[in-house]
């Protein structure tokens, strides 16, 4: 028991997995000069399309009180005091100045489904539709051989300045075959590759793009792999999930806009705003894991009086992820609140290690508790275990916090 | 002269080699050269896992994947005779989630790819906005699948016995709400009617009382003079068994029954061209299978009088595909009142999944057609799975002498840019194609 808790511990307490929500009143400070000059900067270049975003907003029938209401609560989910509120709402404005090329590559394009507005509060719809997607294989109005000249004059035009999105895994197997593009036959890998070169940073969206996804899963047919293992030496975001949530990929684009700079990432290279809590932590249903009330199987009386998940596979306790917050389809829903289990779909592997319908302790997985448990009622333990000190820990940084948040109080009001 | 020519946008992209004699084009190679190996990855998996990995073969239409799957696995529990009860609620509920799958596909086809495509064609200007009017409209039909479904795309809500959900009133009212917003929209927007009037047309002389965007795509589609090519096979299939579509095929005028036993696959005609796709047969025959087909199936009045006068031109096809939304609409509002919340959600199989051995099929009406999940379980593990998809009818790529039906229905266009637009009358949906 006493290695359990090491183990936990050193879980909780690893660098990359500390979520900083305060930096101190100098830290913020500092960043609030850098990116008054950038925006200053930014408002003197010629936006990238004619989209106006203040027009746009009339025309959906939103005020600026609405407006600004959005500002401040994307600043903290970016995990900025709320000093920053009026540079977010400022640098909004600016988005059609951050030339974006967007990659599909080993996909089912539902990432790009998401960004055509399948989901995500409706200011961030809008947002979308104002950053400058200068190339998106599937969204784009231009087609064959037209659209391929615009990606080559918009690499040209905005070189090392434009982020790469990319969607989708890379196959290598068979010598890249199993995925070309365009008249040349190109393979995905070299197309990658040369994107990427000129690119200011490169995101993955989505679980194929990040970690090789299902068409990594077991056999791994085509050799499928993930961006991270094929780009190197380029400031690189990874944004998994299955799909990705925009308002993740919106707050990535918008925190590069406003600091110039990659928000702070995780050893998984995922953004901490987003993944630094466990869909666990928030999930809506966490007041019965801890009383210990579960489903036990599909339509019984736990599920119809939407107890925790657990033992019917769900993953939440040990998925990074902030969809227990933001949800899906403009916060509409989430697969919890329809009574599934996480499936841990922004996690590694996520599919051969996580599948859905088996119980942790069945599943492949390394347990926090460091090692595969023997029943789920034993997994349980070491987990609750586990939040008992994630919560001590919490509450340690939260006093600290509280601490300092005190001290800049003068400029939060 | 050979010119290669690659379509893009919405899912995934094709290769499209033409071949022009006299000015016209007389024959056209398909190929699609990327693939997953989705259903590689599938065996050997707990068959539940199906559930899971079956959608995301597509991120347009991943629920009729999510939907064909818990067929199929119904079907090997009701080959191995423990046939699952389901509930009229849950039978519901998976039908309304389709439906609503259906309307935003082709709201998303019509504003992001036809009409666009329509103005580029003409060389007519539209505004730019048109194209975020459509991904709005379908963003609704998104919110009201995500209140039963969980999220749209990629959920998994749906299990062997019935749905995971359990909705309550405040659901079904949110529901309604969502809906009545989206059908208020279809009115004012896209036919300037009232969607009652509009889902009863008889004739197509009815059509002369629509305003709105609507208007505008038929008469840039007669402009372009679609409605004097793009002719097929004049053969339609629909497989999969829904209240809102008949399960038949239509051959010279005549409907018969058809019987999942008839589909084959067979290799593609390619080249030297690399495709991972196979064309999909019945009786080792094309057959156009998507809206055009469930109407003259279904026997639409309003279609089968277009048909009447413009067969199964690219016109028809594409006016059917926008008249199945209305009706689709009309479908969903009764599908949400009839649900009684107080029925179960979810009925236990009487067997377990891992004493499960057998085969099933899983057939549904997916957008762009009839889509088929055919898996073998051995003690619960997938041994083999096999998915055929609509655009593997709709797209096959047959030789000169058997073209498949949008390979048929290209011959004979005067350009490319046409050519092409039938092309996409059909939907390009090409990660289902090779999944």
């Amino acid at each position: 028991m006493s290695d359990r808790v090491e183990a936990v511990k050193k879980l909780f307490t690893s660098k990359s997995s500390r979520v900083e929500t305060n930096k101190g009143d100098t830290y913020y400070q500092d960043l609030f000069v850098k990116c008054e000059a950038r925006l200053n900067e930014m408002r003197a270049q010629a936006p990238a399309n004619r989209l106006d975003f203040s027009d746009l907003l009339e025309d959906n029938g939103i005020d600026r009180r609405e407006f600004m209401k959005w500002a401040s609560a994307t600043t903290a989910m970016l995990m900025l005091p709320p000093m920053f509120t009026p540079l977010i709402a400022d640098a909004v404005v600016m988005m059609n100045r951050a030339p974006v090329i967007w990659l599909e590559l080993q996909d089912c394009a539902g990432n790009s489904e998401a960004l055509l507005r399948a989901d995500g509060p409706k200011i961030d719809e809008i947002v979308l539709d104002i950053i400058s997607l200068e190339y998106h294989e599937t969204l784009q109005a231009a087609s064959g051989h037209q659209a391929e000249k615009q990606m080559e004059e918009a690499m040209e035009l905005f070189k090392g300045k434009y982020i790469l999105f990319v969607e989708g895994s890379i196959p290598m197997g068979m010598n890249g075959q199993y995925g070309t593009i365009g008249a040349s036959g190109e393979t995905f890998h070299d197309h990658l590759l040369r994107c990427a070169e000129n690119a200011a940073a490169v995101v993955a969206v989505g679980s194929c793009a990040t970690f090789g996804g299902i068409p990594a899963a077991s056999p791994n047919p085509t050799g499928a792999v993930g961006v991270m293992d094929v780009v190197k030496n380029k400031p690189l975001i990874n944004i998994p999930a299955c799909p990705a949530n925009p308002a993740n990929m919106v707050g990535v684009i918008l925190h590069y806009v406003l600091t110039g700079q990659v928000p702070e990432l995780d050893s998984l290279l995922r953004p901490k705003f987003a993944f630094g809590y466990r869909i666990h932590d928030n999930c809506e249903r966490r007041a019965h894991f801890d009383a210990g009330e579960y489903v036990e199987e599909w339509g019984d009386a736990g599920a119809q009086n939407n107890f925790c998940l657990y033992k019917m596979g769900c993953k939440g306790p040990m998925t990074f992820n902030n969809c227990s917050i933001v949800r899906y389809n403009e916060g509409v829903n989430w697969p919890i609140g329809v009574g599934r289990g996480c499936i841990g779909c922004s996690e590694p592997d996520f599919w051969d290690k996580y599948a859905y319908e088996r119980p942790m302790a069945d599943a492949k997985i390394k347990a926090p508790t460091g090692g595969v448990e023997k029943s789920v009622d034993e997994f349980g333990l070491g987990l609750l275990t586990a939040t008992a000190i994630g919560i001590g820990i919490h509450a340690a940084a939260s006093a600290v916090a509280g601490k300092k948040s005190g001290e800049c109080e003068g400029e939060s009001k | 002269m050979t010119i290669r020519k690659w379509i893009e946008r919405i899912e995934g992209e094709a290769s499209v080699q033409f071949e022009f004699e006299k000015n016209h084009v007389s024959f056209a190679t398909i190929a699609f050269p990327h693939s997953r190996g989705m259903e590689a990855i599938l065996q050997s998996k707990p068959a539940m896992d199906a559930l899971v990995i079956t959608p995301r073969v597509c991120g347009i239409c991943g629920h009729s994947h999510l939907f064909a799957a818990v067929r199929a696995i119904e079907s090997v529990y009701a080959n191995c005779g423990a046939p699952v009860e389901i509930s009229q609620k849950a039978e519901s509920i998976r039908e309304l989630t389709l439906t609503l799958e259906l309307i935003q596909n082709h709201l998303k086809w019509l504003y992001l790819v036809i009409y666009p495509e329509l103005s580029h064609l003409l060389q007519e200007k539209i505004a730019d906005s048109c194209r975020l009017k459509g991904a709005y409209a379908a963003s609704l039909a998104t919110k009201i699948l995500a209140i039963f479904a969980g999220q749209w795309p990629h959920s998994s809500y749906m299990i062997p016995g019935g749905v995971t959900c359990d909705p309550t009133h405040v659901d079904s009212i949110r529901a309604e709400g969502l809906l009545d917003e989206l059908i208020r929209w279809f009115e004012k927007e896209l036919i300037g009617i009232t969607l009652d009037e509009y889902s009863h047309f008889s004739s197509d002389k009815a059509f002369l009382t629509v305003t709105g965007d609507m208007e505008k795509i038929e008469k840039m589609l007669k402009k372009a003079k679609m409605h004097e090519q793009g002719f097929s096979y004049d053969r339609y299939l629909a497989m999969g068994e829904h209240a809102f579509s008949k399960s038949s095929k239509w051959v010279n005028r005549r409907m018969a029954k058809v019987h999942s036993k008839f589909v084959t696959l067979e290799e593609p005609y390619s080249i030297g061209e690399k495709t991972y796709a196979k064309n999909a047969l019945y009786q080792h025959n094309s057959f156009e299978t998507g809206p055009l087909a469930r109407a003259m199936i279904k026997g639409v009045p309003f279609i089968k009088q277009m048909y009447r006068q413009y067969q199964d031109s690219t016109y028809t096809r594409v006016m059917a595909r926008s008249y199945e939304a209305a009706l689709l609409l009309e479908h969903c509002k009764k599908l949400l009142h009839s649900i009684n919340l107080e029925e179960p959600s979810y009925i236990k199989p009487l067997k377990k999944i891992t004493a499960l051995s057998g085969e099933g099929i899983g057939i549904v009406e997916a957008p762009r057609g009839s889509l088929i999940h055919s898996v073998i379980l051995k003690n619960g593990i997938i041994d083999h799975y096999r998915l055929i998809t609509p655009t593997q009818w709709n797209l096959s790529c047959g030789s000169p002498k058997t073209p498949g039906p949008a390979q048929k229905a290209m011959i004979g266009a005067d350009s490319i840019e046409t050519a092409t637009f039938t092309f996409r009358s059909f939907d390009v949906c090409s990660v289902c194609t090779t999944h």
